[in-house]
């Protein structure tokens, strides 16, 4: 090949990237940019007037453990409402044996295809910049919240599912990459279940148990655009005759929240404000 | 009768910068938020406020100003609440503040909720001041790499 037909060739893909990009409406869920914004007063106010509320309903259960979500970004165009969770349980010995409220979550680094594991405390949980002040809450039954309560303080366990390679449209039956909601209910199954030794066995449970995640319809174009434009976005881990039928799997948040319901995992879902 | 000034001596830790206040990263979110870890917090150090009298920390109250000491330990302001004098001193327990944004002069607004105080000037909130409840909601810490 020689240098003018690499050109060309080069041309050619650059011309092929600004057709993507000018043609291809954005994915809601790949347009926001990662930059930094100060939250204002009235802002930070109602994040923590959220986490505050959050922490007297989860005290008002008498549950040990929930799964938390909140509304980080308008999803209405995917017939979502909650973007992120997190499993919550109570620590009796936080605060110098005064108890507190904890959050393990998992957090991708801005834009990047990394993620990494949190514990935080509800006011940082919330403490976001939220597209609306709501929190959903799924508590645990007292057997599996006690058992979430115990384990989930423990490092190694929090971190024994997951999985550093980062995809925000992870396909929910494999394990190349890992979106945060995946990696709450794969976590909750290695917790549940003694068996869910590993992603794909956590997996295997959560099938059986019912689990059904959302598919979302994307088509080919928005798929290239967000590839191209977002290194935490892919779609090999996807099986082809989905993928290349526009019908990409993934956990969401709002589904989690039915399924827990639906196995009984769950005891009650509140809504919070 | 000597007047004698109605001063109070306030010890307050004010929570350094609300680590979600200044850090509000986000990168792309979606079904599955992908939310910028350098957006949470980050061991917010817990804060203490040495007895009563709080009601200067009342909802919307005005202060000033009217001191700044910068040490290695942190930064202590004394304010000053415009309708009666009373002082309050505040100190940021950890470094990343904000300081330039607050000189002698400086009028901060109190904003009460639930879980303590936010101290903020010209809109953009410089600190968070937890009670009991507040420090039960922050905590920070990072589990993997």
């Amino acid at each position: 090949m020689n240098a003018l037909t690499v050109v060309r060739r080069l041309r050619a893909a650059a011309l092929v990237a600004v057709v993507v990009f000018v043609a291809a409406p954005p994915l809601a869920f790949a347009g926001r940019p990662c930059s930094e914004r100060t939250l204002t007063t009235q802002e930070l106010t109602r994040s923590l007037e959220l986490a505050a509320h959050t922490l007297t309903a989860l005290e008002r259960s008498g549950a040990q453990a929930a799964v938390i979500a909140r509304a980080g970004q308008n999803l209405t165009e995917w017939g979502l409402r909650f973007s992120h969770i997190g499993i919550a349980y109570y620590d009796r010995d936080a605060l110098e044996g005064r108890g507190a409220w904890r959050v393990v979550h998992k957090l991708n680094h801005c834009g990047s295809d990394r993620a990494s594991l949190f514990r935080n405390g509800l006011g940082d949980f919330f403490g976001e910049d939220l597209y609306d002040y709501e929190a959903a809450i799924v508590t645990f039954a007292p057997a599996p919240g006690a058992v979430l309560a115990t384990r989930l303080k423990d490092n190694f366990t929090v971190a024994r599912m997951h999985e550093v390679r980062y995809n925000m449209l992870a396909y929910p039956w494999a394990t190349r990459y890992q979106q945060s909601n995946q990696w709450a209910i794969e976590t909750l199954a290695f917790v549940l279940e003694p068996g869910a030794t590993d992603r794909s066995r956590a997996q295997a449970w959560l099938r059986l148990r019912g689990y059904q995640p959302t598919t979302l319809h994307i088509d080919a174009l928005r798929r290239l655009g967000a590839r191209v434009g977002s290194a935490n976005i892919a779609f090999d881990d996807h099986p082809p005759a989905r993928r290349f039928t526009d019908r990409i799997d993934t956990v969401t948040a709002d589904s989690v929240l039915d399924w827990l319901m639906t196995s009984g995992l769950g005891r009650e879902r509140l809504i919070v404000r | 009768m000597n007047a004698i000034p109605r001063r109070t001596a306030l010890a307050l830790l004010c929570a350094a910068p609300l680590a979600f206040a200044a850090r509000a990263a986000r990168a792309h979110a979606g079904p599955s938020e992908a939310s910028a870890a350098s957006a949470l917090s980050l061991a917010l150090p817990l804060a203490s406020i040495a007895a009563a009298p709080v009601m200067i920390l009342s909802a919307g109250a005005v202060l000033t100003v009217t001191a700044i000491d910068v040490s290695a330990h942190g930064t202590v302001w004394i304010l000053e609440r415009a309708s009666d004098g009373a002082r309050a001193s505040v100190e940021l327990s950890a470094a990343g503040i904000e300081a330039s944004a607050v000189a002698i002069g400086t009028v901060i607004t109190v904003t009460a909720l639930s879980a303590g105080w936010i101290l903020s000037a010209a809109g953009a909130a410089l600190c968070f001041i937890p009670n009991a409840i507040g420090q039960a909601l922050l905590y920070g810490e990072r589990i993997t790499p």
